[in-house]
């Protein structure tokens, strides 16, 4: 993943002065920044805070990223740089003489990695999905639906005789699966795996 | 992705992938799109390589006494700035000194100036409430924006 193209293209764009490529690159990894900074602790507003200067300083990096495939490995890393400068004033600013919060002990190199992981695959699964033909995409919105759909329901909205149903949302995922963009994924995923992947396997 | 994994768990990541981003608030992402405003800004950008509330952290563990002056620097190649919080002044020093102008610029957009002596020395009085960075025009050309700056 570190040498996708697509976040190679969408970095270059940008610097380039293309408002969609900023856009896109935002929607891409604004969960990744947005749970870091959640991992620390910090309020909305310093959310905001650590928000805005993580992003301004991507603006003013576009053009001098020296590996722009490891963009969600800056991103990680400025904001947890960014969250920690927060959390250290406000220790500061709260106490005299306790010396170290514990509260940001718990926010390692190891989660961090396991964000940028996170991120990438998810960017990797929402670039996948938005690919499939519409009628899949609709069919699987509804299967992940909380709660979910009923078989019924689905056949009243889309019009899928019940017993379609099954095969394709096998059909659906099987193209999911075999789609370019998760195919250059591989590599990675192995280290999500060690911490027993997702439910439903 | 794993071509090894089955429906559900590939159903089950999809739909992890999709409420991951749901989660994200809408002031959250569009801070981030308005970001792209500040797009080639023709100044050098001077990195914070100093912060007394940061660097003092490690101190604090063994000395409780060091809650003092709120030191912070800024360096580009060409220019340093030194800031320094007194009272409600933020005094600041170019390094190597010049003269020119200096910018304060708000998350808001709006823009205060001030004068930066032949010495180098200015001062930023009030020091703004909220998120403000400096731009320092010198009088030899030399244009240098800083980050981001939080008293």
């Amino acid at each position: 993943m570190r040498d996708d193209p697509h976040v190679v293209a969408l970095v270059s764009r940008a610097s380039e002065g293309n408002q969609d490529a900023w856009h896109e690159i935002v929607d891409r990894y604004a969960p990744l920044v947005y749970t870091i900074c959640t991992r620390y602790r910090l309020s909305n507003h310093d959310i905001e805070d650590v928000g805005q200067n993580v992003w301004l300083l991507l603006v003013e990096q576009l053009g001098k990223l020296r590996e722009p495939a490891a963009l969600p490995g800056w991103l990680a890393t400025t904001t947890s740089r960014e969250c920690l400068r927060v959390v250290t004033a406000a220790n500061k600013a709260e106490r005299l003489g306790t010396g170290l919060d514990d509260s940001v002990v718990f926010v390692d190199e190891t989660m961090i990695d396991e964000e940028i992981l996170v991120a990438e695959r998810n960017a990797a699964l929402h670039a996948a999905f938005a690919e499939l033909p519409p009628r899949c995409q609709r069919l699987l919105s509804m299967l992940m639906s909380d709660p979910p759909h009923s078989y019924a329901e689905i056949h009243a909205e889309l019009r899928i005789p019940v017993g379609s149903i099954g095969p394709q949302r096998a059909r659906c995922l099987d193209r999911l699966r075999r789609s370019s963009i998760l195919a250059a994924f591989g590599e990675g995923e192995a280290k999500i795996d060690i911490r027993g992947g997702e439910p439903g396997a | 992705m794993r071509s090894d994994w089955d429906d559900d768990r590939l159903l089950g990541a999809l739909s992890e992938a999709i409420k991951a981003r749901q989660a994200v608030p809408s002031w959250f992402i569009e801070t981030g799109k308005n970001a792209f405003a500040w797009h080639n800004i023709d100044a050098e950008l001077a990195q914070l390589t100093y912060d007394s509330n940061v660097d003092r952290r490690e101190a604090a563990v063994m000395r409780s006494e060091t809650a003092s002056i709120r030191a912070l620097t800024f360096t580009s190649d060409h220019l340093t700035l030194e800031l320094e919080v007194t009272g409600n002044s933020l005094l600041g020093q170019l390094l190597p000194p010049r003269s020119g102008e200096l910018e304060i610029q708000t998350r808001a957009g709006e823009i205060s100036t001030t004068h930066v002596d032949e010495i180098g020395c200015f001062s930023v009085d009030p020091i703004p409430d909220s998120p403000f960075r400096l731009r320092c025009r010198a009088a030899d050309g030399t244009d240098v924006l800083t980050g981001w700056i939080t008293i």
